[in-house]
């Protein structure tokens, strides 16, 4: 979900930057009255923290492993604010200490995975949790819940970061400067492969690493029953209409395929590109996913006689059938990659 | 002490239930790699003397002239300003002798990755316009539901769409890890402090940097006693059961070693307010650093909009 | 160094601790710390040694009973207070056992220097006591390193740095020698002895009963059951052996002396091999040349 260097304009990353300046000061704000001062390094180790957990690889259906982001874990612990500070500062340290790129998208990087995704998630599994105890069931399927909606609102918004790039910057000959595939691709290609395979990773290491703290730390203070998290109603309604909005994205298939029928080619590589993070080795290894290429121009014949629901329908179905034709060229890719990159090391 | 069991006692004969087949543990292995990786950059030793001039700059001349060309590279749209970026950026990485088990991951990597992505914008069915190279063409018409293209095939607008984000994104990669390989990450937030960043953040900033290193180690030690202990592969569900225990292990550490620490920061006088070491003056060369790396973006902003 | 000789520093009252939701883990100890003495807490494993250390260092505050500084009470409201609390900060430092927790900075440098500037002197003061501290501890190479990549004798030196870079005048060390190769050990003990001649006041908590003729003067022991149940010189608290088995700090066993096998339901209280001529200042304190 990392956005590189190179795939945003500057008409989208400054004010992605813009954006975020406010809620980064508004969250050590926040911070600093709900937490003591004296608590500074709790946020340092946290965003350590947040760094280490993007390292533990688990193996996907299919041969391939992906990774979670862990901000919705840290929110569930350590409340969303101090989510936005940790992940922030995760995704600063990897930029910029580690050189792994992703500098002047650093903003909207950080606005996807440390903004929208601990809210969407806190929200989520705040609605499911209630009062419920810590170690409880209830609590569990909220926090995996949580993990889901909060990937899943992430990856959408990073779809929509990236597929309205050729609309909004092109050359004078019309050609777009950035990110060349539009909403119809980008949003679909985010949503799938997050609805279907990437948000079950990280609502299991979520709800499994809650349940692990849980059982081993019977005495587990989680966000919600400190002072640190916010519960206002507002908020709550916010966060209710931000669940639902990630939850509908499948929606978006549907739309996808009445409106943006003609640009389906590009579909399973902007599938990648959600995987092509800021540091590569990691994001390939998560390149097939579930989402490959739905076949060239996929709407029914007659498409003005066909119903928006069978359109969708066909879409599902030529995406699932597209998986043999790009998976195969996509495996090979792969292959090459790491294989140039164990060459790179042996140099 | 207490009396050994027999299975313990030296000559027993050990259990033959091992699986037949020893699997290598490939994700393990990467996962340690990566962090291997990690760790040594956060602890490596401070570069020998004279090793390249960029090394002994300023870290904030540095982090300025970086960044300022990696937002002027976005700016660019040429495929020849684009290609000069890159080269400059390869030139100065040569200069400054990165090291090439840094840079060639990366400048394979980037490109790879970014061509593959970027490939189907060569074709006419993304980018439209004249074909350039066919690819297929058919007779067109449906097959079963779908609608079948008539001609697939490389466009002259398409290569340029593609070529210029695969030449923006590597000269961004070369840019950043530039910055990165030829600055300590501790000198580098040195720079950060005296650009203004707030002392809090760029004090949390370089403790979580120090703490990586630390947290690091215990993620890696996990990986080890599993790659240690373990024989065959465990199934997606269980692996991604171990992973979470992980997490929360490792979460458990974070936490303790935060109430260490802010234990140890009361003890020397901590009270809330972040005080750091003020770093040392600007010299002349920091300022043509700065300077150079200005014109350099100046010049190929204007040669960007000459070629448009 | 302030104070007289003989004052009591601290001074500990029927102090009872309990950590929030746990049993209790210090029951009823009351012992007085004067002015130039060396002390050593020996216990067990999770007998209360570094909560004790602590308290002492005003990080927690006892649940029943009270602790004394130079006669003011420890409590959180007079730590927070102006001339007091960055006094304390001042002239009492403490040695963690973790040195990974005591050193949070990003270079050797910041590291001293983070004590001074909270202390609010200026900058100039500050890059001196660096300097003439790194020199006195033999790190001065160190400078610019980064605290991840030390080893754990480095490590404890730097950690010992920040700490006397503050001039202090007590100095609470929690197990300082463990986890050192005997070189580092002895390095560490000649340095810890040169600053007890200087008259700084050390209280050493530790279960290396070995090298506890090196580290003190007075030894108090706290059982299993988190109770002081000796307070002594030394060598008489290590020959009662009836007690030391009795707080599990050691244990009937044999073990191996080089080549020598032995039996002995009794302490191992080895002559420490690495004694070195004492230095009486810290100046000619030169690293064993190679
Ligand atoms: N932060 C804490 N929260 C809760 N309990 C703690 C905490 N720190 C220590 N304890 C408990 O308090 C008891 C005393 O611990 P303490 O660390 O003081 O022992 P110690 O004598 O220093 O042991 P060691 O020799 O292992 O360092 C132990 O039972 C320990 O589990
Ligand atoms: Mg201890």
């Amino acid at each position: 979900m990392h956005i590189p260097d190179g795939y945003l304009g500057p008409q989208t990353y400054l004010p992605a930057w813009g954006v975020m300046a406010p809620l980064w000061s508004w969250a050590s704000a926040r911070l600093k009255r709900t937490l003591s001062v004296r608590r500074l390094p709790m946020m340092a180790l946290a965003a350590a923290f947040t760094f280490v957990v993007m390292m533990f690889n688990v193996p996907l259906p299919g041969g391939t492993s992906g990774h979670a982001v862990g901000s919705v874990l840290v929110a569930v612990l350590l409340g969303p604010w101090a989510a936005v500070v940790a992940v922030s500062l995760a995704l600063a340290v990897q930029a910029l200490l580690f050189g792994d790129g992703g500098i002047t998208a650093l903003g909207a990087n950080c606005l996807t995975m440390a903004v929208v995704m601990p809210f969407a998630g806190w929200w989520t599994y705040r609605l499911l949790a209630g009062s419920s105890p810590a170690g409880s069931r209830r609590r569990w399927v909220a926090a995996a819940a949580g993990g889901y909606v909060g990937v899943n609102a992430a990856a959408l918004v990073t779809g929509v970061l990236l597929g309205i790039q050729p609309l909004i910057a092109r050359d004078p000959s019309g050609r777009p400067l950035y990110c060349p595939f539009g909403l119809g691709v980008a949003v679909p290609a985010m949503a799938v492969s997050h609805l279907l395979v990437i948000g079950f990773v990280e609502a299991a290491v979520t709800a499994l690493a809650l349940a692990y703290l849980a059982r081993t730390e019977p005495g587990l203070a989680l966000a919600d029953q400190t002072a640190e998290g916010p519960s206002s109603r507002g908020l709550r309604r916010l966060g209710l209409s931000v669940a639902a909005l990630a939850l509908l994205s499948p929606l978006s298939l549907v739309l996808v395929a009445r409106f943006g029928g003609g640009t389906a080619w590009g579909e399973w590589s902007a599938g990648e590109l959600s995987r092509l993070t800021g540091y590569l080795p990691s994001g390939f290894q998560r390149l097939s996913s579930l989402w490959r290429a739905p076949l060239p121009d996929y709407g029914p014949p007659g498409a003005e006689g066909v119903s928006v629901v069978a359109q969708g329908v066909w879409y599902v179905v030529s995406a699932a059938l597209g998986v043999a034709a790009i998976g195969a060229a996509v495996l090979v890719l792969r292959r090459l990659f790491t294989r140039k990159e164990r060459d790179g090391h042996a140099a | 002490m207490a009396t050994l069991p027999e299975w313990l006692r030296p000559g027993a004969r050990p259990v033959s239930l091992l699986p037949q087949r020893a699997t290598a543990h490939r994700l393990l292995r990467r996962t340690l790699g990566a962090m291997g990786r990690s760790i040594s950059l956060l602890v490596r030793e401070p570069d020998g003397p004279g090793v390249g001039a960029l090394r002994t700059a300023d870290p904030r001349a540095k982090l300025l002239a970086a960044v300022g060309l990696i937002v002027a590279t976005t700016f660019l749209r040429g495929l020849l300003p684009l290609a000069a970026c890159l080269a400059l950026a390869l030139a100065l990485s040569a200069a400054a002798k990165v090291p090439g088990r840094r840079l060639l991951p990366v400048m394979i990597a980037v490109p790879l990755a970014s061509t593959a992505l970027l490939l189907p914008a060569t074709l006419n069915i993304v980018s439209g316009g004249p074909p350039l190279l066919v690819l297929w063409r058919s007779a067109g018409g449906a097959f079963g539901p779908w609608r079948l293209p008539e001609v697939v095939a490389v466009t002259a607008d398409g290569l340029l769409v593609a070529g210029r984000m695969v030449l923006r994104t590597t000269a961004c990669a070369a840019l950043a890890l530039l910055l990165a390989a030829t600055t300590r990450p501790q000198r580098l937030l040195g720079g950060l402090r005296s650009l203004g960043v707030p002392q809090a953040f760029v004090m949390v900033l370089a403790m979580a940097e120090r703490y990586l290193a630390v947290l690091l180690r215990s993620a890696q030690e996990l990986h080890l006693a599993r790659l240690a202990r373990s024989v065959a592969p465990i199934g997606v569900r269980r692996e991604e059961a171990w992973a979470a225990a992980g997490v929360g292990a490792v979460f458990r550490r974070t936490r303790s070693l935060a109430d260490a620490v802010t234990l140890a920061m009361v003890s020397r006088g901590f009270t809330g307010e972040v005080r750091l070491l003020r770093p040392a003056c600007w010299r002349r060369t920091d300022w043509l650093l700065v300077a150079a790396a200005a014109a350099v973006a100046a010049g190929l902003l204007i040669l960007d909009r000459r070629l448009a | 160094m302030s104070g007289s000789q003989g004052e009591t520093v601290f001074a500990v009252e029927a102090v009872r601790f309990a950590y929030a939701g746990q049993p209790l883990c210090l029951d009823g100890v009351s012992f007085d710390v004067r002015r130039g003495e060396r002390l050593a807490l020996v216990g067990a494993n999770g007998s209360g040694k570094s909560t004790l250390l602590h308290l002492l260092n005003g990080l927690f505050f006892p649940g029943e009973g009270r602790i004394a500084y130079l006669g003011s009470p420890l409590t959180e409201a007079v730590l927070d207070a102006a001339p007091f609390g960055p006094r304390f900060r001042q002239e009492v430092g403490f040695l963690f056992q973790n040195s990974d927790a005591q050193l949070f900075c990003p270079t050797v440098e910041d590291e001293l220097a983070f004590g001074p500037l909270q202390m609010g002197w200026t900058q100039a003061e500050v890059f001196r006591r660096i300097e003439d501290t790194l020199a006195l501890l033999e790190i001065s190479r160190l400078r610019g390193r980064f605290p991840a990549g030390l080893s754990a004798g480095e490590k404890k030196r730097v950690a010992l740095a920040s700490l006397l870079v503050l001039a202090p005048s007590v100095l609470l060390l929690d197990e300082p020698t463990a986890g050192l190769d005997p070189r580092s050990q002895s390095l560490l003990l000649e340095i810890l002895e040169a600053l007890h001649t200087r008259g700084l006041t050390l209280v050493t908590a530790t279960h290396d009963l070995t090298l506890l003729p090196h580290l003190a003067d007075r030894v108090l022991v706290l059982s299993e059951e988190h109770r002081l149940v000796a307070d002594g010189e030394p060598e008489p608290v290590l020959a009662d052996t009836e007690m030391l088995l009795a707080v599990n700090l050691i244990h009937a066993h044999s073990h191996r002396h080089g080549r020598l096998v032995h039996t002995h339901p009794h302490q191992h209280v080895v002559a420490h091999e690495h004694v070195h001529g004492h230095h009486h200042e810290h100046e000619d304190q030169a690293e064993p040349k190679k």
